[in-house]
């Protein structure tokens, strides 16, 4: 067979001083190192070695998700990612998790917004198999029609555990679809029961032509490999997958600026009352996503975080109380949610969960909850970086999502220099009124009373 | 940035499917996969191939490193104090769990919720720290703490960057040595804990846990509501809080785990200095009684806006320190576990009447249960509990092939690389030993201890074991849609109770109509 050759472009940055010392001098964790390369057909394969155990990550991310999907076809990313275990040219139906258990290995896959990632890590032996398995799937897919209808009843059964059947399963899912006028960030990742049965093998065709091709592929080998093995089998199973038959299409509808508050009251039937409020956000890697960062810790990481304090601690208004903003790809919502506690009044949250937003415009944060966020962001990097399914999924945010390899190790730098004038300067910009969607979510038949 | 995206979709529930083949077979078996037999699939499926992809036979593994158990260390401190400390600098950071020997179980009759709530009270104040300023110090470190009960045992978790090992020793040393129960966070939190009962009481899952543990364990304390009941959380008061902790928080009756990147001096030093003083005292021992013996008994919790309906089948099994755990652990593997799993092959793979379903061995210390759970939507409620009962009583029966006992065991085998590869999950291994007082000199033996387990034993035991005819059922969901169907699949006897009257303190599980309780 051919050799093909593959292009090494190793991207291990020259170490840079260290030049910035934080407030309390937070600890620098050790620096993530990769490999970065481009094999012909376009896919990128980033590695890193870690030999402390004899395990290997292996984790495939396509570059498709929710946001990709046709109008009328929600849910179909994720339904496609459970037909890439229903057997390839090689492989046999439901083979693939059944085999990587029998060697002592964990494997499954998710899919988000923005993103299908399939993982599997494994005793460090038996990476050739799971390197092998993933080229045959990408590159020879089987797609027969029982397969199709009979895993969408999975599909449906799950949409049903996750999100029909538990209190405030629904939450999420009411909130995207009123905060987004037309971009697709507005749909459920699960989709719809409509849309799942809408869909035919046609569209898994089409799906799987377009987007399961190698210049949408990103694979992250972490853990106990030798660089010389890797590159072999990379150019042995990978480096065959022939190139796509067209460009992949990246044209998602954006977002139109919103000009009015939105108000929105709805019924659920939910023990409690639910209030949020959601502003427009922008993408992840933005520069002002990172001072952003800074006021979803200060507003919502642990018991000091303002929310918190005053929703729940001090006043009682709510059982619970929380917001974050998303990172998405693409620009987001920051959404705060309390569950009003039974006895208060919906309009109270209301206004406390507005003036907590409101209070950021003008007075920014404090010194101190600056230096503080900056000491949690630190141990958020350092525990996330604990095991190689935690830093192959580091390194996959930074090249897919980020399309800065660099910022994988380089954002905890960034990140310490957010200044309390950005943070004021950033809530000026995005918590404004003509941004925000105000949202009630009422008990049917009435509230609970103590 | 490392937030992860609000929703992702995990493609199996925490389970992987069903084992087909061993370690060293595996490349024959997808050989002949490929070689042999074209399986029916073949004759009606296209393969989407872009290119003439080639038929393959899977890639043998490289040579194998040797893996063993990671060194750690077993301390005690003179009051008795057991210390466990895993040393590992890779990342600059420490964690340090602290285990005490009494949770849920310890709730004395009527004050359910007492261990959890006084654990939940520990960091609400402590020390010369009130709950604020707890909060402020460790959150501005940028440190995290956790506190919390179990059924054997409540815990105080922290993780801390490793230049503020010391504070971080400090206030878990507050927390566990003099929590404060200040009226007022005992009011807020009563508050926080009786709110948190309302929700769960409308959320199947968690009903349907509670009520099968009710059902397995009748009135033993493995049986009782953890997390309270209204009654009895509103009933619990400051001296509840101030004599559990006193009988039970103390140094010989606790297990600390000091892990990261720290030395065993260091580690020590902080250990001495702040839990050194720690006064030991004689710990009361808890009188258990066996619980009851196993009992079919089928309750249907009506919940008219379900679209699917939780199921919860099993029965009484052995304790954690038993000396037939490994066979009777693979047995339930086979039946439901990770590596293994028939119900998740009929009831997904074959069925697709579920996403997931699986069967756990609860071992405590005085006790355990098998539970075998999954969830349907509403008119497959009758198929699914079918399907679940007679795999028991499959288990039960047939002896299990040694292809698939292999399987099973292939899977933990193998797996075991990927259980050490982090110290905090070193650290709780060493941890489990001690806390059931099983040898330490067992977890480098983890290969032969499941190697020793043959078909044999695994009958020998589904037989004592396993007992079909004495399962207990609970199911949640739309009762009108599905209970006509129940006498067809052989369950014509059931307890129906609405979701609103569950009263676990019950006998029959009901709350008495007209006396509504608070």
């Amino acid at each position: 067979m051919k050799k093909l050759s593959i292009v090494l472009l190793v991207l291990v940055a020259a170490a840079v001083a260290i030049w910035y010392v934080p407030l309390q001098a937070a600890v620098r964790p050790p620096k993530l190192e990769y490999q970065r390369l481009v094999l012909p057909n376009g896919m990128v394969v980033i590695l890193h070695q870690d030999k402390s155990t004899p395990i290997v990550h292996v984790e495939l991310w396509y570059h498709v998700g929710s946001k990709n999907e046709k109008p009328g076809r929600t849910g179909f990313a994720h339904f496609f990612e459970h037909l890439m275990f229903k057997g390839s040219r090689n492989v046999e139906p439901e083979q693939h998790t059944s085999i990587i258990a029998s060697v002592g290995g964990q494997a499954n896959a998710y899919t988000n917004e923005d993103t299908t990632v399939f993982w599997q890590t494994i005793p460090a032996q038996y990476l050739p198999l799971v390197l092998w398995m993933e080229a045959d799937r990408m590159a020879s897919l089987r797609i027969d029609q029982k397969t199709f209808v009979t895993e969408r009843e999975v599909v449906k059964e799950e949409r049903r555990m996750r999100i029909e059947n538990p209190p405030f399963g629904l939450l999420n899912e009411l909130i995207t679809f009123n905060a987004f006028d037309v971009h697709p960030y507005k749909h459920p990742v699960i989709g719809s029961m409509t849309d799942l049965n809408a869909a035919t093998i046609d569209d898994v065709r089409d799906f799987y032509k377009t987007y399961y091709v190698p210049e949408n592929a990103t694979l992250m080998i972490v853990g106990d490999f030798d660089t010389d093995t890797v590159t072999s089998l990379l150019n042995q199973y990978f480096a065959r997958v022939p190139k796509a038959e067209k460009p992949v299409p990246r044209d998602i509808p954006v977002e139109p600026q919103h000009t009015k508050e939105k108000r929105v009251t709805l019924e659920q039937p939910w023990p409690l009352p639910a209030v949020i409020v959601t502003y427009h956000v922008p993408y992840n890697g933005h520069p002002d996503s990172y001072p952003m960062f800074v006021m979803s810790k200060t507003l919502s990481d642990g018991q000091t975080s303002r929310i918190y304090r005053k929703l729940v601690y001090d006043s009682g208004l709510a059982l619970t109380a929380f917001g974050s903003s998303s990172f998405l790809e693409q620009p987001g919502i920051f959404s705060a949610v309390a569950l009003v506690n039974p006895g208060k009044s919906p309009d109270e949250v209301e206004k406390a969960l507005i003036a907590e937003f409101d209070k950021l415009k003008t007075g920014g944060i404090t010194e101190r909850e600056l230096q503080r966020a900056k000491n949690q962001f630190a141990r958020d990097y350092v525990v996330s970086r604990l095991s190689i399914k935690e830093k192959a999924s580091q390194l996959g945010h930074a090249e897919v999502i980020q399309k800065d390899m660099a910022s994988a190790d380089g954002e905890f730098d960034t990140f310490l220099k957010v200044s309390l004038e950005d943070v004021k300067r950033v809530a000026q910009k995005y918590f404004v009124p003509e941004g925000r969607m105000v949202m009630r979510i009422m008990p049917r038949g009435g509230v609970v009373e103590k | 940035m490392t937030t992860k995206t609000v929703i992702a979709i995990v493609l199996f529930g925490g389970l992987t499917g069903l084992v087909a083949a061993g370690p060293e077979r595996v490349a024959n078996e997808v050989r002949q996969r490929v070689t042999g037999n074209a399986p029916s699939e073949r004759t009606r499926s296209e393969a989407q191939s872009r290119v003439e992809w080639p038929r393959d036979n899977p890639p043998r593994p490289l040579p194998a490193r040797p893996v063993t158990f990671p060194p750690y260390e077993i301390r005690k401190l003179a009051n008795g104090m057991q210390v466990v400390l895993v040393s590992q600098n890779e990342q600059p950071v420490v964690s340090v769990r602290m285990i005490i020997r009494a949770g849920a179980a310890h709730d004395p009759k009527g004050k359910h919720g007492l261990a959890m709530l006084t654990a939940t009270l520990l960091d609400q104040g402590a020390g010369t720290k009130s709950a604020e300023q707890i909060a402020e110090t460790i959150d501005f470190i940028g440190g995290a703490l956790g506190t919390g009960a179990g059924t054997d045992l409540s815990y105080v978790n922290a993780v801390v960057m490793k230049d503020s090992y010391d504070i971080a020793l400090d206030l878990l040393a507050d927390v566990v040595q003099r929590p404060t129960f200040a009226p007022e966070e005992v009011e807020r939190q009563r508050q926080q804990a009786l709110s948190a009962l309302k929700v769960a009481a409308e959320d199947p899952e968690s009903i349907a846990d509670r009520v099968i543990d009710r059902l397995i364990y009748g009135f033993h304390p493995y049986g009782m509501p953890g997390a309270g009941t209204t009654e009895s959380l509103t009933g619990l008061t400051r001296a509840d809080f101030v004599d559990f902790h006193k009988k039970y928080f103390v140094p010989n009756n606790a297990l600390i785990a000091v892990v990261g990147d720290i030395g065993a001096a260091e580690a020590m030093a902080g250990l001495e200095k702040h839990f050194g003083a720690w006064k030991a005292a004689e710990v009361p021992a808890l009188a258990v009684t066996e619980p009851p013996d196993a009992t079919r008994r089928v309750i249907v919790i009506d919940k008219k806006d379900a679209v699917q309906t939780e199921i919860r089948v099993g029965h009484i099994a052995i304790p954690r320190k038993h000396n037939d755990f490994e066979a009777v652990d693979q047995a339930v593997k086979i039946l439901g576990g990770e590596g293994a799993n028939r119900l998740q092959q009929v009831l997904r793979s074959q069925k697709q009447l579920t996403y997931g379903a699986s069967a756990d061995l609860d071992t405590f210390k005085w006790a355990g249960a098998v539970i075998a759970e999954t969830d349907t939507q509403t008119s497959s409620t009758a198929e699914a509990l079918r399907v679940v009962v007679d795999e028991f009583t499959r288990l039960q029966r047939e002896r299990v092939s040694d292809g698939e006992l292999e399987g099973a065991q292939d899977y933990m085998v193998g797996h075991f690389p990927l259980t050490i590869e982090v110290p905090d999950a070193i650290a709780t291994q060493v941890l489990n030993q001690l806390f059931y007082e099983l040898p330490v000199d067992d977890l480098p033996r983890y290969r032969e201890r499941i190697l020793k387990v043959t078909p044999d034993e695994i009958q020998r035991v589904a037989r004592w074991f396993i007992r079909p005819s004495q399962l207990s059922v609970v199911l949640v969901g739309d009762a009108d849609k599905f209970v006509n169907d129940l006498k067809g699949v052989g369950f014509a006897n059931y307890e129906r109770i609405p979701i609103d009257r569950i009263d676990l303190m019950s006998p029959d599980l009901m709350k008495r109509a007209g006396a509504p309780r608070p």
